[in-house]
């Protein structure tokens, strides 16, 4: 069930009404049963088979939080620190049975084979369930957050159950921590109004994105990887400029209806975008995109590795970065590709470490005229070339067909005019999207008026809300499948 | 909180952050701070280690939350 789809909105009626019917809100326990049955319902509609193993992982870690916490409170540290490194491990060993076992199995065979040794790998065709990579997380920081005494284990399986499973993020995130989520859990939910409307209107921003200038643009984008050579240079080359927008309209789409949905059932997820394409270097770019994801790597990988080479300085940060980015690209699946995506971005960051760049950048501030600083706008667009090139390893299905891809881009007709082939409106919307990047880059999401005609006039404000609704039901692109739903 | 320690962290937070306006107080935390990253947090855990001649573990590092944890981890080390 697609969350910009009519059966999703019939289903999430449905929760609503029940979850603020009197007699559930009443008390937490039955809101929280109640979400936790439309959650596991709704994990079910997308794979059924895969409901005892989320119940099972869920029962696990529970059960190892609980245990650890245990340990540490008769002051048995290093049992509670090993008891957590299994967490780790268990956790980790889910992600790699299910996503990785048979790309691992047949790269190993492959290495074998070219030393001369005779093995096959057998393709075991393991089923991956839908959000492993986003539930495994979760699971696996509640058990390292309770080590870390940041937080207390909640006595409350069904909290602890709604947490994992909540519905409105276990397909693509964003990754809540426990810290913020749980206690978010602990309270009874009366309806918020202004939380809520804020929610709507963040969604309708959403599946404008999503289903008007992500699907539109995947016209473009999707076609040009089966033969890459079929195609002029110059569409190649524009599908390659395009694709960091169309895969930010779908994901940042996505995650504004996951933030959304949540805020109208009162609760408040993660930020899991921050207008990324006003990044002016890599670094900063990974400070503004998929949040939730680099700033949980951040903490369980890049931190802990930094800090057991604190004493090397420069090098030592360098190898944590590298480390941490490889894991990012393995994060998305099971392909060289996402491994070179996450070295070439690792790449990116040494010169940034060399040179100071890393840390914190200054904050944007406008030139007179409210534009960009010419400065700080050619660094805009020469991460967002970065970005794309590496989004174009990101994309490719093999590394052979990336580097088709390549040598199909260095070709005469480079210098023609690319036959696109895109509804017009998909250009309105691209010039929305860019536009609200930056005139609205200090809200969360660009429906949120807080100044201006819109923010003052009734009327303009549904006008607003009108034209995007009038949009999505005219110009909306052939529906397309969430980019991150495969991750 | 020690005072002593406070303002020696004062002196090496404006050092690492290259701003003479910080004053390290125990509810301070990375938040409050622009310049605070994880980056400049780890130079941050080489200064302090180096100026007392202590080392943290991992775990006791990770768990600071605010300044007054820090001082506290501080203060336990060189009692």
């Amino acid at each position: 069930m697609l969350i910009n789809s009519l059966s999703f909105l019939a289903f999430f009626a449905i929760v609503v009404v029940v979850y603020f019917a009197p007699v559930v809100q009443r008390n937490s326990l039955r809101q929280n049963l109640w979400l936790l049955l439309a959650s596991y319902v709704f994990y079910g509609l997308a794979d059924w088979r895969m409901v005892p193993l989320l119940l099972g992982a869920t029962v696990v870690f529970y059960g190892l939080g609980a245990a650890v916490k245990r340990m540490m409170n008769h002051e048995r540290w290093k049992a509670a620190s090993r008891l957590t490194t299994l967490a780790a491990a268990l956790g980790i060993a889910l992600l790699l049975y299910f996503k990785y076992l048979d790309f691992f199995g047949q790269s190993f065979a492959t290495m074998l084979a070219a030393m001369g040794f005779q093995v096959s790998w057998t393709t075991l065709h393991i089923l991956v369930p839908v959000g492993v990579s986003f539930f495994t997380f979760k699971l696996i920081s509640y058990v390292v957050e309770i080590h870390r005494e940041r937080i207390e284990p909640t006595h409350d399986f069904v909290q602890f159950a709604t947490y994992i499973a909540f519905f409105p993020t276990i397909m693509s995130g964003p990754i809540d921590r426990p810290g913020k989520f749980l206690p978010q859990l602990q309270r009874q939910h009366s309806f918020d109004e202004p939380l809520a409307l804020d929610g709507c209107r963040q969604v309708l921003w959403g599946v404008f994105t999503k289903m008007c200038v992500a699907d539109n643009l995947a016209l473009l984008t999707g076609s040009v990887w089966g033969m890459p050579a079929d195609f002029p240079a110059s569409r190649l080359l524009v599908a390659a400029l395009l694709f960091p927008l169309q895969m930010y309209a779908d994901f940042a789409g996505y995650s504004d209806m996951a933030i959304g949905v949540a805020k109208v059932l009162g609760f408040r997820v993660e930020r899991n975008f921050n207008h990324p394409y006003l990044a002016r270097n890599v670094a900063e770019y990974w400070r503004r995109w998929h949040m939730s994801l680099t700033s949980w790597i951040t903490d369980y990988v890049f931190m802990p590795l930094n800090i057991s080479m604190r004493n090397w300085g420069r090098w030592g940060t360098i190898i944590a970065v590298m480390v941490n980015l490889i894991v990012i690209g393995l994060w998305h699946g099971a392909n060289w590709t996402y491994a070179v995506f996450g070295l070439y971005h690792a790449l990116l960051f040494i010169p940034l470490v060399f040179s100071g760049s890393f840390g914190r950048n200054r904050k944007l501030k406008p030139s007179a005229h409210g534009l960009p600083k010419g400065s700080d706008f050619l660094k805009m667009l020469g991460t967002y070339c970065l970005v794309a090139i590496g989004l174009l390893i990101f994309q490719a299905p093999s590394l052979s067909r990336l580097w088709e891809y390549i040598a199909a881009l260095f070709r005469p007709s480079l210098f023609t005019l690319p036959p696109l082939g895109l509804p017009w409106f998909t250009y309105v919307g691209l010039a929305m999207l860019v536009a609200c990047e930056w005139l609205c880059r200090n809200r969360e999401h660009p429906l949120q008026f807080l100044h201006g005609p819109a923010a003052r006039s009734r009327a303009v404000r549904w006008g607003i809300y009108y034209a995007l609704i009038l949009c999505i039901f005219f110009f909306q692109g052939e529906t397309q499948q969430f980019i991150y739903f495969q991750f | 909180m020690n005072e002593e320690i406070l303002n020696a962290l004062t002196e090496i937070f404006r050092d690492i952050f290259d701003n003479e306006d910080i004053v390290a107080t125990p509810a301070l935390c990375a938040d409050d701070v622009e310049e605070w990253d994880s980056l400049s947090h780890i130079q941050l855990v080489v200064a302090i280690e180096k100026h007392w001649h202590i080392k943290f573990t991992a775990r006791e590092i990770m768990k600071w939350q605010n300044v007054g944890e820090m001082a506290q981890g501080i203060a336990d080390k060189i009692a």
